[in-house]
This record gives structure tokens, sequence and C-alpha cells, in this order.
């Protein structure tokens, strides 16, 4: 056993090691600590190896678990050591114990620099290596070109170079802007020619990160990536230190197939067909053999060709090919290759055409849900789910439920969930539905959430030929012993509704119903007591003729708990009581539960937003929502054949909560072959909505969408063709009546998507229009996701760009019409041209049943979304600032009305708007220095400085001087702070729920203003100031 | 992006811990103590792997192998290939090995801060920097001869604060 080198350091470590608990532990730490201290305080009597020392024994403690709050100094001080070993511990400790944007590291930045422009290369190395490992922003401005010079450099050692190049990945991820896409691109293809393999895999890591930014730049580098692969996989030419168990470097293979995966496709032939000899070469070439390590290896490579061949999109031969490999990958006895087979199928089921292939391995997938490995009965679980369609859900699902009872209790709750998503996207039929939730609960009743089994009742409510079935299932379960809670809920609720449907079967008299119920009374908690407290209220109702016997037993249940503790009890017990004792009037407020609305199952919803938001887990979704047969739409798409059945005809008679089932309703009228034209369908109705809000109380998912404030509907009609000062225009084109009320805060909507790139833009009870946006440069690329809510089909959709001259706006198709429930994805590329402050608009109409729906919605393509911050030194601002001597390049103005806010907060919103502030830049504390890059096509990169003065006694008014090398620029960029300044978009509040608000103008205006400027914010705030 | 490197014995004793990431001391001990609990109670003969999105967020995985008292762990994102980090890690144990010559949890204990040197060879700011086991052995024999050149002679450096 070799020692550390350091007695002192040694002995310590035993002593730790000799300490029998963790008390005895931290005593010795302590004192360590205590002495370092000590010594470190007194630093003139120490050596550089006594430093050398305690900096490693207080790496060892931090690893320990305990804070070391002191002594960085001296850690980084040994950075600039003369002789190696101090050095050596100064940068690696300092690279263990510091983040990157510690302050001490910025002190160290000189020495860093000097040690990597000097001659010698173990210094190189080591400061290479520690601002690849913690360098900032700062690091990577001044230290970039140095670092490139070195990669590219021919006289500097394998060694260094290819810490360089992993140094400048760094630096690049911490400010992309210090590799030159125009310089750089060129010296990345000769990389690529890079003998050594050390330098090229790590320049391979570089060109993955440039290529996942900006593949065009870096297309020249493709070809050359094919070169390797065939250098490599094919021609094996490689020493013998860089073959793993007989694989030539798996890592460098891996790598740039990785990087291949970043281009879009591989358009010449040649290029293609080179590529794809190598691919084949690997899929078939690789065998499952005895050693491991070289399993791991050839099927590391294995599985990056898979990936690339998905990627590429190659011909169904090679898709089905891969299929079957994957299918024997699932089998082997090699557990890593079990995982990563199973988790590759469920990729690939994102690949068009391939899901009937996936499918014929059902039985060997269902199989591993019984591995012994918990990880790969997970990934099996989520292939089951992602591979599930109308065809084989009843047998998955099924399967799901007889492994619910033996599965990991860390499984069941995912497990149960997904069941019950999986049966109601895919119910052959809503009996089968009603069975399988019944089930889960039966067997995993804790595992079962809340939102399942009010799901349940949602689908038995909304269905009338349903009803009978779930009441007699209910009252089947209540026959088992120790059922769980959940199932007395829920069969509870159901009895109390419909049992009165089993009147005529042998025990199902509204007296042994009630007896059955209340049995299990004692065995619940007390949440579950209301429910059955209106269950009993039901009962009775439905016990015609009245049955004085069961009256008078039911009273004294509501008599007991009228003086319940629970608030809740007590208040259903006194109201049920007084109701009861009204007779006929019992009948009409305790009348059967009306429909609910229909809307998005709570539970799919969980669902999605448990999944990352990432591009391939929303195209899987994405084929499932179009695969999805919602059940409830099952009553509904029963083919008409002249003899309507009852429950449509019920459908259209029930009293119509919100517009969906009315429009589904008229929906339904040219199936029905004009039978039905007369129907008139009630105008929403609200019945007593007290009593019937506590009936609902346990149910209540989701608000009824129809109550969504209409506050921006008065703004719409006060504007007219006020596009560009954030009119919103929802302009019913027939019936007034049907008007579809947006949900959430359209202008709220907005102004939170100029500050960040994702979001929804737009949402009503139909459909959600998503947005994601990534801006490089002068260029943008916008993804609309139009998701269609419903089980019916949204038609005629259209979407069209109105943009303002500044902005070049391409949209791809979009769809006319929007599947049930699916989602479609329109990419929208922008490109600006010139500065300008101007908006564009996306015009936006569908059809849904009756309702045409058009709605102009501003774009967050905004000035801002241009902008780049940058960080400039008061060397490099200072010269700036003055050479822009005056208008028009550098503009002036004292801003009033500036809503008040602290200075931080200020920093904070220049900060968001990509305005870089630069602190320390201005002596005065009251003034805020911030820098950024505009790019559009006419003005090319340009910086642009801006100097706030604020007014700590007066926060409502300050000076502001912007400048930059352009006039259009600068004035358009100083009325865009100064509208950010004046006018703040209103934080959402949370918990406001509004119930009659008034029309509220899309801005927040500052309080002198006069309404007639609404219309133009550049006219308003002239006005202002 | 390999997120981090964690050495711990069967007890859950940390014996190196490495993050690409700065993660301040008490989340570090979270983590450790959090995986040790993951992988105590994994079965021989199963998967290397094991999906962590609920320690470190979406899509972060983590492999591990278990040599004699010890556990290795890499943890990394999507961006790398599962398999090809199992192949790293062998590729650092095989490296210990001939740097130690049979390595054991007590070579690890005494001498971290070498583990440490190693490691730094290998992976780069969660890269991977070099891959060849020899090369690794050969850079860090290069390291220790100019660490016992200069161990010779200690003279005192100016102090750096004192400029």
């Amino acid at each position: 056993m070799a020692l550390s080198g350091m007695r002192g350091l040694s002995v310590f470590i035993s002593d730790i090691r000799n300490c029998q608990n963790k008390e005895q532990e931290r005593l010795r730490v302590d004192k360590e600590l205590g002495n370092i201290r000590t010594r470190f305080k007194n630093e003139k009597g120490l050596t550089p190896y006594e430093k050398k020392k305690y900096v490693w024994k207080m790496l060892y403690i931090y690893m320990l678990g305990y804070d070391v709050d002191f002594g960085h100094m001296e850690a980084v001080s040994l950075i600039s050591a003369p002789k190696y070993p101090e050095k050596q511990v100064g940068y690696i400790v300092t690279s263990c114990l510091l983040n990157e944007n510690h302050d001490f590291l910025r002190l160290a930045i000189n020495t860093v620099r000097n040690d990597i422009i000097g001659r010698n290369e173990t210094f190189q190395c080591l400061a290479l290596t520690l601002v690849g490992n913690i360098g900032g922003r700062e690091f990577a401005e001044s230290l970039a070109p140095d670092v490139q010079k070195l990669l590219i450099s021919s006289s500097c050692r394998p060694l260094v170079r290819k810490k360089a190049a992993l140094c400048l990945l760094r630096l690049y991820r911490k400010n992309p802007d210090v590799v030159n896409v125009d310089g750089w691109s060129d010296r990345m293809t000769q990389l690529l020619d890079e003998r050594d393999l050390g330098v090229l895999t790590s320049s391979m890591s570089l060109l993955v990160a440039l290529v996942s930014n900006n593949h065009e730049a870096y297309w020249s580098c493709l070809p050359k990536c094919v070169k390797i692969l065939e250098r490599l996989a094919k021609n094996q030419d490689v020493p013998q230190e860089y073959t793993y168990y007989g694989i030539p470097s798996p890592w460098l293979q891996v790598k740039t197939m990785r990087a291949l995966q970043y281009f879009p496709t591989v358009e010449d032939p040649n290029t293609r067909r080179s590529l794809f000899e190598v691919l084949q070469r690997i899929l078939m070439g690789t065998d499952v053999v005895k050693n491991v390590n070289k399993n791991n290896a050839s099927h590391a490579v294995l599985f990056e060709a898979l990936a690339l061949v998905m990627h590429l999109d190659a011909e169904k031969e090679m898709m089905s090919q891969c299929v079957a490999l994957l299918g024997k990958f699932i089998a082997v006895r090699e557990p890593n290759i079990r995982y990563l087979g199973l988790e590759n199928m469920t990729r690939m089921l994102m690949v068009t055409d391939v899901q009937d292939i996936i499918k014929r391995h059902q039985a060997q997938i269902i199989t591993s849900l019984k591995d012994p490995d918990i990880s790969i009965r997970r990934r099996a679980l989520d292939l089951l789910y992602g591979m599930c369609d109308v065809s084989n859900a009843k047998d998955i699902v099924e399967e799901l439920l007889q492994y619910l009872s033996s599965a990991d209790f860390a499984m069941r709750e995912e497990l149960s969930l997904k069941a019950a998503i999986l049966a109601e996207k895919f119910a052959p039929d809503l009996s089968w539905y009603v069975d399988v939730i019944l089930q889960l609960i039966d067997k995993a009743g804790d595992f079962v959430s809340d939102d399942i089994w009010f799901r349940v009742v949602q689908f038995v409510t909304n269905n009338e030929d349903l009803q009978p079935y779930a009441a007699l299932k209910a009252r089947e379960y209540l026959d088992k012993p120790a059922i769980h809670e959940t199932m007395v809920k829920v069969s509870a609720y159901i009895l109390g509704e419909y049992s009165h449907l089993l009147a005529r079967r042998p025990g199902c008299s509204p007296r042994e119903i009630f007896h059955i119920i209340h049995e299990k009374l004692p065995t619940v908690s007390t949440s579950t007591i209301p429910i059955l407290l209106s269950t009993y209220a039901k009962i009775l109702m439905h016990s015609q003729p009245p049955d004085q016997e069961l009256r008078k037993q039911i009273l004294a249940i509501f008599n007991k708990y009228e003086s319940c503790i629970d608030a809740e009890i007590q208040q259903r017990a006194v109201e049920y009581h007084a109701l009861s004792m009204k007779g006929a009037a019992l009948m009409d407020i305790l009348a059967e539960m009306p429909k609910f609305p229909e809307r998005q199952s709570s539970l799919i919803k969980k669902a999605e937003e448990s999944e990352a938001d990432t591009a391939e887990q929303s195209a899987i979704k994405l084929r499932a929502q179009q695969h999805s047969s919602n059940a409830l739409v099952v009553t509904d798409q029963r083919p008409a054949n002249g003899t309507p059945p009852v429950s449509q005809l019920g459908l259209v008679k029930v009293p119509n909560m919100t517009n969906t089932d009315q429009s589904t309703a008229e929906q339904e009228l040219p199936h029905l072959n004009g039978a039905l034209t007369v129907v008139d369908p009630q105008p929403p109705s609200t019945p007593s909505p007290d009593l019937l809000g506590d009936l609902l109380g346990p149910l209540a998912i989701e608000g009824p969408s129809g109550t969504a404030p209409q506050s921006d509907l008065g703004v719409a009609s006060g504007l007219e063709g006020g596009v560009a000062a954030g009119a919103l225009a929802i302009a019913p084109v027939e019936e007034q009546t049907n008007t579809v009320q947006p949900i959430g805060d359209i202008a709220e909507r907005f102004h939170a998507l100029c500050m960040k790139d994702s979001g929804v833009l737009y949402e009503d009870p139909y459909i959600q229009i998503g947005i994601k946006a990534e801006w490089r440069a002068h260029h943008g690329r916008v993804v609309l996701f139009l998701g269609n809510k419903n089980t019916a089909p949204l038609f005629s959709v259209q979407a069209l760009i109105l943009p303002p001259s500044h902005l070049k706006m391409d949209l791809s198709l979009v769809p006319e019409t929007i599947p049930p429930r699916a989602q479609v994805q329109c990419p929208l590329e922008v490109i600006n041209l010139k500065p300008s402050r101007e908006l564009a608009v996306l015009d936006f109409l569908y059809k849904f049943g009756t309702n045409v729906v058009n709605v102009k919605l501003r774009l967050p393509a905004v000035l801002n979304k241009f902008l780049q911050p940058i960080t400039v030194s008061p060397e490099e601002f200072f010269p700036q600032w003055r050479s822009l001597s005056g208008p028009p390049l550098k503009l002036q103005e004292v801003v009033r009305g500036v809503r008040p806010m602290p200075l931080a907060e200020m920093a904070n919103l220049f900060n968001s708007l990509h305005l870089m502030v630069c602190p320390g830049l201005d002596p005065n504390a009251n003034n805020l220095v911030a820098s950024t890059t505009f790019y559009s096509e006419s003005t090319r990169a340009m910086l642009c400085l801006i100097r706030i003065e604020t007014d700590p006694a007066d926060r409502t008014q300050l000076r502001m001087t912007v400048a930059s090398g352009d006039p259009t620029l600068t004035f358009e960029l100083k009325e865009f702070i100064k509208e950010q300044l004046v006018f703040i978009p209103v934080p959402p509040r949370a918990a406001a729920p509004a119930p009659a608000p008034a029309p509220v103008p899309p801005q927040a205006l500052p309080p002198t203003s006069s309404p007639t400027a609404i219309s133009d914010p550049g006219a308003l705030l002239a006005g202002l100031l | 992006m390999i997120r981090g490197v964690i050495i711990m014995n069967d007890q859950g004793k940390p014996r190196l811990i490495r993050f690409y990431e700065f993660q301040p001391v008490e989340k570090q001990q979270e983590l450790v103590r959090s995986i040790y609990k993951i992988l105590c109670s994994r079965a021989e003969n199963v998967s290397n792997f094991v999906k962590v999105d609920s320690l470190f967020g979406p899509d972060v995985r983590l492999v591990y192998k278990t040599f004699a008292t010890l556990y290795f762990v890499f943890i990394f994102d999507n961006s790398e290939n599962e398999l090809a980090m199992l192949d790293l890690m062998q590729v650092f144990v095989e490296t210990l090995d001939k740097c130690f010559s049979n390595v054991c949890e007590l070579d690890i204990v005494f001498n971290f801060n070498k583990v440490h040197t190693i490691l730094d060879e290998i992976i780069l700011g969660g890269q991977v920097l070099e891959t060849s086991s020899s090369d690794v052995v050969m850079a860090v024999e290069d390291i220790s001869k100019l660490e016992k050149n200069s161990n010779s002679i200690i003279p005192s450096i100016p102090g750096w604060q004192g400029r």
C-alpha cells in the first residue's frame, strides 16, 4: 500500500478511520480545522510543503461532509507557487472547493493565464484543467484566444492539446461568443484530421457542443466525421492503446455518431452511402460474448448506431432490422443490454411505421415486468405504456393489473396511474373501463390517487347507459370483506346516485344498500363520512314509496352528526336533515347530478406535466394522442342509423353546462339524419349553485371552463385594429352567444413570453397554443404547438402571420384539421431585418362545432429577443461611450412616470431583457450601466450601451442614455426600455378569483394616462413625458 | 456531460467525491446518502443503470459498479452513452489498479489526492479526456516524478497576498 507521501496527512486520515463514531470524528475534524486555522493565520512560518499538506487535509475534511469556510485563499494562493507540487495542489483543491463565481478565482486569472501562455507544459496542463473544470465567463473572455492557440498549435504535445480542447468547450458553454464561428469552423474541420486519438476524442466532444448550437456553420465537419467512423469501425486503424477489449476506441465512435445526430440529415449521397455502410457493419457485426467489458464496449457502439439510424430515418428495411436486433436484446442474459434494449425500443416508438413490428415483441416485454432488476421493470413499464393503443390496450392493461399485486411498492403508484390513463385513453368499451378502475382500487387502493376515482365518477355520470352497470359493480364490491376506503367512497357515491336503477335486483333495495354502506362507516376516516352522508340523503330520496323505518334510521344518523366537530360533516348533516323534512322539495334539490363539462382528464394532464418537455417525448405523446379514442367519445361515435340510441337523446336533453356539451350535441345532428334538428340547446343553467357545489365538493377537479374571467372581451371591443398596442380581438364570426372565452389573461401570457422562451400563448376551452422559441443572433425559430383539448376534431384551422416590416417571418404549413386530443407543431422562422419595436401578430381561426373562433395574438418576437447580453470591461466601455458622442447615435432623455422600484429590481429587469448590467462601471451607486449586443440583418451585431441615472429621492423619474452605432437602433432601444420602465406587466395574481372583473386594459397604465392613448404605446408615452 | 464521480464503500462512506457542477457540501452529502440507499438495495446480477431524475432532475442517470468493498458511481445526463460511461469507469478502475498495483480501498483512502490526479487525467470538465489507460498511467507517472524531484528542497515562496 502506497502512502500519500505526506506523513501528517496519513496520520490524520488514520485518526479519522480510528474514530468509533460520528461524534469522535467531528471532534477530531474540529481539532484539525482549529489547527489549520491557526497555522494559516500566522502565515509567515508556513512552508509551502505545510501549506500543501493543510490544503489536502481541507479537501479531505470537505469530502467527509464538513463545511470548510476558510483557507480558500491559501488554496488559491498555492496556484502561484513556483514549484510543481504546491502548484498542483493549489489547482486541484481550488477546482474542488470553489465554484465558478467565487471572488478569489478572479484574483487568480492572471496567474492562470501566465501558466497557460508560459512555456512549461506541466503548468499549462494544470491551468487548463482548472479552467476546464470551473472557468466562468470572465475566464472565457480573457483566456479563450490563448486556449484556442494551444489547441491548434503544431508544437504542443497532445497531452496539452486535448486539455485545451475540453477547456475551450467549457469556455464556449460559458460564453458562446468566444468562439468566432467564421474563423473557427475551418479550424474545427482541420482538427478532425488529427491522428492522435486523445486529441481527436476531446475535439469531437468540442464539436458536439458546437454543432448542437449551430450545425449550419459546421457542415464541412460532417464528411470528416464519417471518415473517422470509417477509420475506426471499418479499417480498425487504431493504435493498440486505444483498442479497448478489441473494440477500436468505443468512446470516439460513440461521440462521432453523437455529433452526426446533430446534423438534420446527410445530403451528399456518397457520404450517406459510406455512413450507412459503416452503420450496417456495426449493426450486423456485434454479438453478445462472454466477456462483460467487451460486451459493454461493443454494445455502446451498437446502441449509438441504432440511435443514429433512427435519426437518419433510414429505409424501412433497416429500421425493421433495428427492431429485430432490439427484440433479440430484450431477451438476452446480460441485464445491461436488456435494459438498453427496452429503452431504445421506447425511443423507437416515435419512428413511424415500426410500432407494428415492436408489437410483435409484446409478450417478451410483458415478461420483462417480472425482471429481477427494478431498473429494467421500470423501462418495461414505460415501453408498454408508450406502445399501448386501441388494438392492444386490453391485453396490456390487464397485464398491468395482474402485475400490480406483486409489483414493488416503489412502482405501484406509477403503475396504477399508467393503467388508469391507458384504460381511459383506449377503452374499447366503457364497462371495461369501469372494471379496470374498480379493480385498480381494489388491488392497490393506497396507490390510487383521488383523480382516478373522480374521473370514473365523471364518466359514469356522463354516460347513462353505463350507470346501471357501474352501480351493480359497486354493489358487488361492497360484499367483499375489508375493502379499501377509496372503494367505499366510489361505491357509496355511485350507489347514492344510481342504486335506484338496480332496485329490482336481490340485495339492492334502498334499505339493503343503505345497510351495506353504513356497515363501512365505522371503518372510514373523516374525509369519507361526508360522501356517505350525501349517499344516505340520496338513498332516502330514491326510496319510493317512502320507507319510514329507513327514514328514521337515516335521520338519526344526520341528527348524530349535527354536532360533529368536523365542519364539513356537521354542515352536511344539518342541511340534509333540514331538507329531509321538506318532503317533495328534497326531490328537486337532490336530483341526479348533472353531467360534468367535458374537460381534459386531470390524469392525462398530470402525466403530461410529469413528463419532461423534450421533443422526443412529445413525439411519443403526439402519436399516443393521435391514436387515442377517449372513452367519452364512445357514445358519440356510434353510427347513427335512423333510430338514435337513447343515450344520444339524453345527451341533448340534459341542461348544458358549457359550450362543449352544446357543440358536441350540435355536431351530432348531421349523424342523426336531420331527425332532431329542432333540438334547442338550453342556455347554460346554474341551478342552485350552493347546494350543488356542496354535493360536488369532493368531485370538483377543476372549475368549469365557462367561468373564465371575461376581462379581455371588453378590451377587444374598445380597440379597433390597434393590434400593435396589444389588441386581442376575439371576434366570434357567427353566434354572439357562443363566444368562446380565453382561459387566462392573454396580455399577461404575452408579457410573460416576452421574458422567456416557452409557455402558453393562448388557451380557451377547445385549444391551447403553446410556444417554444430559440433565438440566435438575428434568427429565431419559433414553434407553435396547437393542441386540441377535446375529443372532437377542430376544423378549418387557419393561421396567418401579419409580420411588421422589419421581420421576415415564414410559417410552415398549418393543417386544416387538428384531430381530437392531438397536438400539431408548426415551426415559424423569423429573421430580424432592422431594429424596430413593432409587433408581429398571429391571426388564428378555427371552427369547433358551430363556433368559429378568431383571435389575433401578438407574437413575442420582440426587440429584446434579438439582444444578447455581453459584459464589457471598463477599458472597453469608456472609449466606446465617449466615441458615440451625441445624437443621433447617443440619445438622452429624462423619463417620468416610472414605476418605482428598487435598483436591484431594475437590474433584474434589465438582465431579464438581455441587457447585461455591468456593476462597478459607474461610481455612483444610484446609477446603472448595462450593455448588450443587438442583432439584425442591417446592423449585424452591434454593441449597445445604456446608462440609467436614478434619483433616490424620486423613484418615479430617471435619466436614461442609450448609445449604439446605429441611429434607428439607438432610438428604438431607448423607446423599448422606456416602455418597460413605465409599464411593467402586471404579475399574475395567483389567487385572485376576480368574481366580477371590470374590464381591465391589457396594459397596466400609469395613473396619468388618458384612455385615448391605449391604442399606441408610443403616443401614450409621448403624452406622458 | 458527466455530472459527477463518486467512490464510496459498502458502508456508504465517501472515498472520493468529484462534481463537475458545483454542489454545496450539504447537498453533496445528501446525494451520497441517497445514492447509497439506492445502491445497497440493488441485488447482484442486475443492470448497472439507475435513473436518478428524482435526485438530479430529468434525464440524469447513473451507472455504478462494485469492486470488492467499493461502489464506483458516474452520474451523467442524456448527452452521454450509458455503456460508454461504464467502459470509462472500467478504464478508471484499471488505471487505479495499475497505479497502485492491485488497488484496494485503503489505497484510495490514504491516497485520495493521487486518485484526484488520476481522475483529472481521465475526465475534464465533465467530458471524457483520455480513454487509454496506458496514456493516463504515463501522465500520472510524470506527475509523480515532478512531485518527487522538487520535494527535496522546500524553498519559501513569496507571500501571494503580500504582493
